[in-house]
């Protein structure tokens, strides 16, 4: 028989909550391991991250390679720079990679390849910032329309049936004629138009599915506050769901990003679809020139491609962890 | 069913006024509409403008402009585009409205029949190599960049292997003796799909109704053939056929390509659905009476996994017109999506607003045509 | 009466990522056509996988790891379920045996008409059965089962849930089975409801002259509907004797320990006895005695060495090293 004796916790308490916290983590990262899909997701997004992250050091390395004995030529004329650059010892642009420029230039004369890794933070920041605000929003109009019911929630219902009907992607159209859409207006605008969507009705779906559990009934009883419960009780166990949402929104925004800017009608200086815009718009993309001058549209297509399968399949990683349903056994 | 049928229809014409009203107001908000634009057209003599003024009320206030621009809205009659003068929208709209339908529509049954298929039997196998590959391959054309995509059908097809054209509508060599109109011929082809829609559906439900396998597939099958073959003599004898043929070969593409690009939607819903559908009792209880594996699959799971596809297929509509204005461009496809594209350039405002509008109600239809099939799947509504 | 079927040392396992779940361990018992047999255990000790596994009905993760299931199939030749391909296989599916599933409501697909469901069941095993024919079957099925034959036309959310379990019966009796195998049919219905719808599967039975075999983990619903009762625990079955000598003599302290946990209604008053402690980990099961770590009789021979399956008596079958003795009453010490 067991002896009953007194024993005091020890630990404080945000240190049991942290190992509590990783212990939880340890298993969920357990089960994310064995979807290679996910893990082959996140290894694009890191080797992206740090690709955007070394690309100050590309002009330097390439500086001291093949400019040494012509420094003066380079500062006037900074080969590299990916929005003014030029290389005067080329003649004709665009020209085919070559180990000064390993993707070759754009009609310019700019390096692609440092347009390409200038432009990949900028991707992260559009994509993850769009995705955030409509997350965001999404939980917040989710969570209170489920737990408020009535006006509230037929009015947010109806509000995304009409967001749901515009196409969006023709509404960002009409909108860039009139507002200049610069990276980070186009990011909020983004996400904005996404968080009243599809997204409030998946996260008030599972927000009911909280909302009749005891818990929250006994929270109410003991005289919280309906911001607290909503807050507190609500929202963080609908946060797995809207943690994956995001991840699919990243991958909806860069699309988004890139298609208005090959279709010249955003107001960002660079990024991948302004590369493919360039090779468009001065004719490198008719008939045969397609083939003969595929470093204008590879690498800046299958950046754009990359980055948004390992988001999804990050994604898809996630909502397995999160709707046990999906597991295997 | 005819209850709930009259509710959501009005309460759809009640999302179209609101959705109408918004759009208008969003281009009223566009700098330079409307007014000045009618009114510096050099085209427009002092009696047209006279008359445009009466018919839109341009000299009035704001709020009277969109009340008349509602009430011609009821009788049909969207405007007159600025870019086209003195085309109507609406018959521009109606002009190009067929190809789109056409891209669209051809686009989506082939992708939704694909992903069908795909993801019920990747869910069946679960695991395994169909499975593996079936997932990777659909999300990464679902997550491609389109214009790639097109870029590089365009290069594989039109290019290297020189089988399909590489834009446009038709080729103006084949059609430079003739006065035939290619409208003409286009829309003739669509009665022809039409017809053969109308009677593979036909085929389909007598098929239910025999039981073996072998049978089933013969009526399938035949009537397909017969078919085709009538309406190929058809094309053929009234010396017509090479139009046809020119215009199919220039579908080819873009319906591929927004295919292609579509079908991973459906395919990883039907999937996932397929997946915890496989876990219901009802289907242990299909094998326990000793049917066959693809009985078990086909009549009983993936039959239940159906509808929620067909919720998602309402959801996803957005994310095809997207795509659908992108193939348009990308393959100078001349249908609603590059019009719109182009109205944008050269701020033809009403025809901009007439084709959102459209857009709106192209989409509570297919609203409502998703609600109608899903009372007709699912017997827990309709009793 | 002929030995229906007979399942000698039958094995499987679950594999999963921490090893194989060893919940099937030996089961071994025959079956005479008519008779009753009833399998109980704790949740979790392998009832339902037996029945899956005579079946072969399990998924993908489960190994088969032995033994044999001997069906006699009226050629007079036993045919080894086990052995056979799936296609083969199929063809003894609700023909020869039949089940009636855990919370039956579910067995029914929601898009189908009912009787349709139970048409299909009929033409998929005979196949040259007009639809009409099929149709009458089902309407004096319904009959029997107490079911309005003119709901044969309905769908199943149309239907309550005693409906849906009579449906599920009439549906496990339209190939003519010789085995049915009922697991827990009534466990997700009310107390009345229940004890109806037992009542009526027996009456079934008997008239049908059938042989089922029930399994639940109440022992109030096994004793109503068996003629013989296998205890099961942990993967294997510790005794099985006819339902009287279970419950007047029990021989292991498992099956004595359940015949002693039900309040008598109309009897003397006595403590209820419960058994203290755990059903083992199925992944790493003890090498002794399964039931050891919470037996008042075990010891150090019961800790070492796994007793055997054996027959103690005429029909008896007992797997203990210190069986209960008449009249001895044993005592689990609460915790």
């Amino acid at each position: 028989m067991t002896e009953r004796s007194e024993t005091i916790v020890q630990e404080s308490l945000w240190k049991i909550r942290l190992k509590l916290w990783l212990k939880e983590f340890k298993r969920n990262w357990a089960l994310f391991r064995e979807r290679k899909i996910a893990i082959f997701g996140l290894s694009v997004i890191i080797f992206f991250a740090v690709f955007g992250i070394i690309y100050p050091l590309y002009p330097t390395i390439m500086k001291n390679v093949f400019w040494k004995d012509d420094i003066i030529s380079y500062e006037t004329f900074t080969p590299y720079d990916p929005i003014i650059g030029f290389d005067p010892n080329i003649f004709d642009h665009p020209s085919p990679p070559s180990l000064v420029h390993p993707l070759g230039t754009d009609p310019l004369g700019r390096d692609v390849l440092s347009m390409v890794m200038y432009s990949t933070p900028r991707e992260f920041v559009l994509g993850i910032t769009a995705a955030l605000i409509t997350v965001v929003i999404g939980t917040i109009i989710g969570a209170s329309s489920a737990y408020y019911g009535g006006v509230v929630d037929t009015f947010f219902m109806r509000l995304a049936d009409i967001v749901m009907l515009f196409p969006s992607l023709a509404i960002l159209m009409v909108l860039s004629a009139f507002i200049e859409l610069s990276l980070f207006r186009l990011a909020l605008i983004i996400g904005i138009l996404a968080g009243f969507g599809s997204i409030t009705i998946v996260l008030k779906a599972q927000a009911l599915t909280v909302k009749v559990r005891p818990f929250i009934e006994a929270a109410k009883s003991t005289g919280a506050s309906d911001a607290y419960i909503i807050l507190k009780h609500i929202i963080p166990n609908i946060l797995p769901l809207s943690f994956l949402y995001m991840m699919l929104n990243v991958t909806g925004a860069i699309f988004t990003e890139a298609v208005l800017s090959f279709l010249g009608l955003a107001n960002i200086r660079m990024s991948w679809g302004v590369i493919i815009h360039m090779a468009e718009s001065s004719g490198y993309l008719m008939g045969s020139s397609i083939g003969t001058y595929w470093w204008l549209w590879v690498p800046a297509g299958a950046c754009i491609t990359l980055l948004c399968s390992a988001f999804y399949f990050l994604g898809r990683g996630l909502e397995e962890i999160v709707n046990p349903r999906l597991r295997k056994r | 069913m005819l209850k709930f049928l009259s509710k959501r229809i009005v309460q759809i014409v009640i999302l179209l006024f609101i959705y109408v009203t918004i759009v208008y107001w969003l281009m009223e908000a566009m700098p330079g509409s409307f007014t000045d634009k009618y009114l510096m057209n050099p085209k427009i003599t002092p009696e047209i403008r006279q008359n445009l003024e009466k018919q839109f009320g341009l000299d009035k206030p704001a709020f009277t402009r969109y009340l008349y621009y509602m009430k011609n809205f009821l009788k049909l009659d969207l405007g007159i585009s600025f870019s086209h003068f003195p085309k109507k929208v609406s018959s521009l709209i109606f002009e190009r409205l067929p190809r789109t339908v056409f891209l669209f529509v051809t686009a989506t049954l082939v992708s939704y029949i694909l992903g069908y298929n795909l993801g019920k039997r990747a869910a069946w196998r679960r695991g395994k190599i169909l499975d593996k590959t079936a997932t990777f391959v659909g999300i990464v054309f679902w997550t491609i960049f389109l214009p790639l995509l097109a870029i590089f059908n365009i290069w594989l097809f039109g290019v290297i292997l020189k089988i399909l054209p590489l834009n446009q509508f038709i080729n103006p060599n084949v059609w430079r003796g003739t006065d035939l109109s290619a409208q003409n011929v286009f829309l003739n082809l669509l009665l022809n799909a039409f017809i053969f829609l109308v009677v593979m559906m036909i085929s389909l439900i007598f098929a239910q109704r025999v039981k073996t396998v072998a049978a089933k597939r013969t009526i399938v099958l035949s009537s397909a053939v017969v078919t085709l073959t009538v309406s190929i003599i058809l094309w053929t004898s009234t010396g017509l056929g090479i139009y046809a043929l020119d215009i199919i070969l220039h579908m080819v593409l873009p319906v591929l390509t927004l295919t292609l690009y579509s079908f991973a939607g459906s395919m990883l819903v039907m999937r996932d659905t397929m997946l915890e559908v496989v876990r219901e009792d009802y289907v242990v209880t299909a094998k326990a009476k000793g049917l066959p594996d693809r009985v078990v699959r086909d009549k009983h799971a993936a039959r239940n996994a159906l509808l929620p596809l067909i919720t998602n297929f309402v959801i996803s509509l957005g994310f095809t017109l997207g795509g659908g204005i992108i193939t348009e461009t990308m393959f100078s496809w001349p249908g609603l999506g590059r019009a719109y594209l182009e109205a944008l350039n050269s701020q033809d405002t009403p025809l901009l607003i007439g084709l959102l509008v459209f857009t709106g109600i192209f989409v509570l239809l297919a609203h409502l045509i998703a609600d109608v099939l899903y009372a007709f799947l699912d017997p827990r509504i309709r009793y | 009466m002929l030995v229906l079927l007979s399942v000698k040392n039958l094995k499987m396992h679950y594999k999963t990522k921490m090893g194989y779940v060893r919940a099937v361990d030996g089961i071994s018992f025959d079956l005479d056509s008519g008779e009753g047999l009833g399998i109980v255990g704790e949740s979790g000790c392998g009832k339902t996988s037996v029945s899956m596994t005579i079946l072969r009905l399990l998924p993908d993760n489960a190994e088969f790891k032995g033994g044999e299931v001997l069906f006699d199939n009226e050629n007079g030749e036993p045919v080894n379920l086990v052995s056979l391909a799936e296609s083969e296989m199929r063809r003894y599916r609700w023909k020869g045996i039949s089940m009636i599933f855990q919370a039956a409501m579910n067995s029914l697909n929601p898009v189908y008409k009912v009787g349709d469901q139970i048409v299909e069941a009929i033409q998929n095993h005979f196949p040259d059965t007009p639809t009409d024919v099929a149709k009458k079957k089902v309407a004096e099925l319904f009959k029997l089962v107490g079911l309005d034959p003119t709901r044969m036309e309905q769908y199943p959310h149309q239907y309550s849930g005693g409906m849906k379990q009579r449906a599920v019966i009439a549906m496990a009796l339209s190939c003519d089975p010789r085995i049915i195998i009922a697991d827990e049919p009534t466990t997700a219905l009310d107390v009345i409801v229940q004890d109806r719808i037992l009542r009526e599967i027996r009456a079934i039975q008997k008239k049908l002259n059938m042989a089922m075999i029930y399994i639940s983990h109440d022992i109030a619903v096994i004793a109503e509907v068996s003629d013989r009762i296998a205890v099961m625990y942990a993967g294997k079955f510790v005794e099985l004797a006819d339902s009287v000598t279970i419950f007047k003599r029990p021989m292991h302290p498992y099956t004595y320990g359940l015949m002693h946990a039900f309040p008598s209604v109309t009897g003397k008053k006595v403590d209820l006895v419960t058994i203290p402690g755990e059903p083992p980990d199925l992944l790493a099961p003890p090498r002794g005695c399964r039931f050891y770590p919470r037996c008042p009789k075990g010891d150090k021979l019961c800790e070492e060495k796994d007793p055997e399956y054996v027959e103690v008596d005429k029909g008896h079958f007992l797997a203990c090293h210190h069986p209960v003795q008449p009249g001895e009453v044993v005592q689990f010490n609460a915790e």
